[in-house]
């Protein structure tokens, strides 16, 4: 017992304590629900079983259920594209503006701390903003679009089935680009001007610099912010709610809105943990990918 | 054909207000190891900078092997630099850092392995090309440094106080090496260094330099022999040159020392009566004599003795240090009679700071 005291005061003890702390808190707020999540999947819940943890399991019937559904496979393939084309918009406009703002043109570390604007604001104010852009009859994208050529007639970006998924692509850029940029922009800076000099005097010229030092410094941290990004971008709820609601017929329905549908419209709680279960594999393997970029630090 | 690899005439440089070097004049002949020293601010980094292209310069010429490069970009010059940081590429092995510059040519992937075992081979690394500067000692990689720059075989070597951050016992050891190196390359090189040691000792030909300005050049023993002003003075040599304020007697003949207690000395050479001067003499150039040919005679203040050398400091103001390389008991309070050669004493406007002539 003293001994025990004795390590909690001054050794290992001290340390675990504090450590534990966080640790508990982490797993009541997040790994009860979590495993409360993967329990539900397997059992059968309705409005009346909420209440209570027995439940009947039914085995994978959830899951057999939800992937003879119709929409299940088109609505996991919109959130394919969704995570891809979003992370690949915010990722490259993002790394463009980076590489922009490190020039250090005078007022350019005020202007890059003004981008931040977009990424603190609500995803709801932001979606509403974007109807306004998107409004197939007075938005000021089509109007852009018609006067530079490109179209002829107005597009209903938010009721075309063709275009519906895009329109909240294009405003989940919007809002991820900063934060990308600001991720990029740290990165960026943290590679030491003398490589750059030495690479300039072996040689290298400017696309050669970007190839050799830029993009092999920048590897842990690229790695890092797709896997971040796919994280956030499976985690947009708001900009659906806002933009499309999922329609129409599915048509921008991706799984993480589905998952809310699922529970909190058509109380079909099992489905929607169905859906969340399989999203949570997604983002553990995201969750690898992250944690292994940043432990491969390579810094001199 | 000019023997000279390396001119500049009239270059200054400019950041914003500042004036960072005012009108230099130097020429770095082919085969030649010039040191740029001064303490730091004084723009020798500043002029190695503009020397390699990463900094422009606002006015004045540059020639590289007869060609003009004032507004050349740095990878068009041919100059290879090695940095205080080494600059090493983290993410690459030895041998990728060393044929970097090899493969921006486009020098196929044969002939650039071959070119870096050649040169890994001189410089010690043969057995460590697969390994990555996070797993290199301090000695290793400036080693890396060495050979990356060597193994394209430029115009010129720029290096930027290359071994400040090795230790004591290694920076001697690699002084050497890349003088060695130096000589063996046939190379021309061009060394920032605020150790004048390093230069002293490394250089053939040492520019001092203050606030952008050259206040000397030549060669080492021509400044320890003949320093310019009394900046140079102070600056070459170690310990510094001890300063004296003094007057020119009335005869014109003798110096009165504006010590406490005052000392009169004969003056190596005819000054104007009542002239306002400072007088210098080394450490090392005074030495102990008999009381009868005593040119100074002067209180003992410390003694410190490393064993090889006795430096005394005296009880004077201001403080002379004395140097003498034997084992004397000399205690503090004491009065020592000392001379010196007169050749070795340095007089000095007292204004301008330069050596009278």
């Amino acid at each position: 017992m003293r001994k025990l005291l004795l390590s909690v005061s001054d050794g290992r003890g001290f340390d675990i304590g504090l450590v534990s702390v966080p640790l508990a808190f982490l797993f009541a707020m997040a790994g009860l629900p979590l495993i409360y999540n993967i329990v539900m999947s397997f059992q059968e819940v309705d409005m009346f079983s909420l209440g209570t943890f027995a439940r009947p399991f039914v085995g994978f019937k959830n899951y057999i259920t939800l992937f003879s559904l119709p929409e299940t496979w088109p609505i996991l393939r919109n959130t394919a594209v969704f995570v891809i084309a979003s992370i690949a918009g915010q990722f490259t406009i993002g790394f463009a503006l980076a590489l922009f703002f490190w020039t250090g043109f005078p007022g350019s570390s005020w202007l890059r701390g003004l981008f931040l604007v977009s990424w603190v604001m609500p995803g709801l104010v932001v979606g509403a903003i974007w109807n306004w852009i998107l409004s197939g009859d007075f938005g000021v994208l089509n109007y852009i679009l018609r006067e530079v050529g490109l179209v002829s007639g107005n597009i209903f970006w938010r009721s075309d089935p063709d275009f519906s998924l895009w329109a909240v692509v294009i405003a989940n850029i919007w809002l991820g680009i900063s934060f990308n940029m600001i991720l990029l922009s740290v990165g960026l800076s943290a590679i030491s001007q003398d490589l750059y000099e030495a690479a300039e005097l072996d040689g290298a010229n400017v696309v050669q610099r970007f190839f050799t030092i830029t993009l092999p410094m920048m590897r842990s941290t690229i790695g890092a912010i797709i896997a971040l990004g796919l994280i956030f971008t499976l985690q947009q709820f708001d900009l659906f709610a806002a933009i499309t609601a999922g329609g129409p017929n599915n048509s921008s329905n991706v799984a993480q809105y589905w998952a809310w549908d699922m529970s909190f419209r058509q109380y079909d709680f099992a489905q929607g943990a169905t859906i969340s279960v399989i999203m949570i594999v997604f983002v553990m393997i995201a969750s690898v990918v992250y944690v292994r970029s940043t432990r491969h630090e390579v810094r001199g | 054909m000019t023997t000279h690899q390396i001119e500049l005439a009239g270059v200054n440089k400019y950041y914003g207000a500042y004036h960072a070097l005012r009108d230099i004049n130097l020429k770095i002949r082919k085969g030649s190891f010039v040191a740029l020293v001064g303490p730091s601010g004084c723009g020798k980094s500043t002029l190695l900078r503009s020397l390699a292209g990463l900094e422009t310069i606002s006015a004045g010429d540059l020639v590289i092997a007869g060609a003009r490069m004032n507004g050349v970009p740095p990878r068009k010059r041919d100059l290879a630099m090695v940095f205080q940081s080494y600059a090493l590429y983290p993410h690459m092995t030895v041998e990728e850092n060393l044929t970097y510059s090899l493969r921006m040519r486009g020098v196929g992937k044969a002939e650039a392995r071959r070119k870096a075992e050649e040169v890994a081979a001189t410089t010690g690394l043969s057995n460590l090309l697969g390994r990555y500067p996070r797993e290199l000692s301090g000695g290793q990689r400036q080693r890396v440094a060495m050979s990356r720059a060597i193994i394209r075989n430029p115009k010129a070597f720029l290096f930027d106080e290359p071994l400040s951050n090795l230790d004591a016992a290694l920076r001697v050891h690699m002084r050497k090496e890349i003088r060695a190196l130096h000589d063996r390359l046939g190379a021309t090189s061009v060394y920032v260094t605020h150790d004048q040691i390093e230069a002293m000792t490394m250089a053939d030909h040492v520019v001092v330099m203050r606030q952008g300005v050259i206040e000397q050049q030549g060669a080492p023993l021509e400044l320890y022999d003949r320093p310019a002003n009394q900046f140079v003075a102070g600056f070459i040599g170690s310990p510094a040159m001890n300063f004296v304020p003094a007057r020119a007697g009335a005869d014109g003949q003798s110096l009165v020392l504006d010590l406490d207690p005052p000392q009169t000395l004969q003056s190596p050479k005819p000054v104007a009566a009542g002239r306002a001067l400072t007088v210098g003499i080394r450490p090392e150039h005074l030495q102990l004599s008999g009381e009868a040919d005593a040119a100074l005679r002067l209180p003992v203040g410390s003694v410190e003795s490393t064993g090889a050398a006795t430096y005394v400091t005296t009880a004077t103001q201001p403080e002379l240090v004395i140097v003498l390389n034997s084992r004397v008991t000399i205690r503090p309070g004491e009065t020592l009679p000392l001379h010196f050669d007169p050749s070795h004493l340095h007089l000095f406007d007292k204004e301008t700071q330069v050596r009278l002539a």
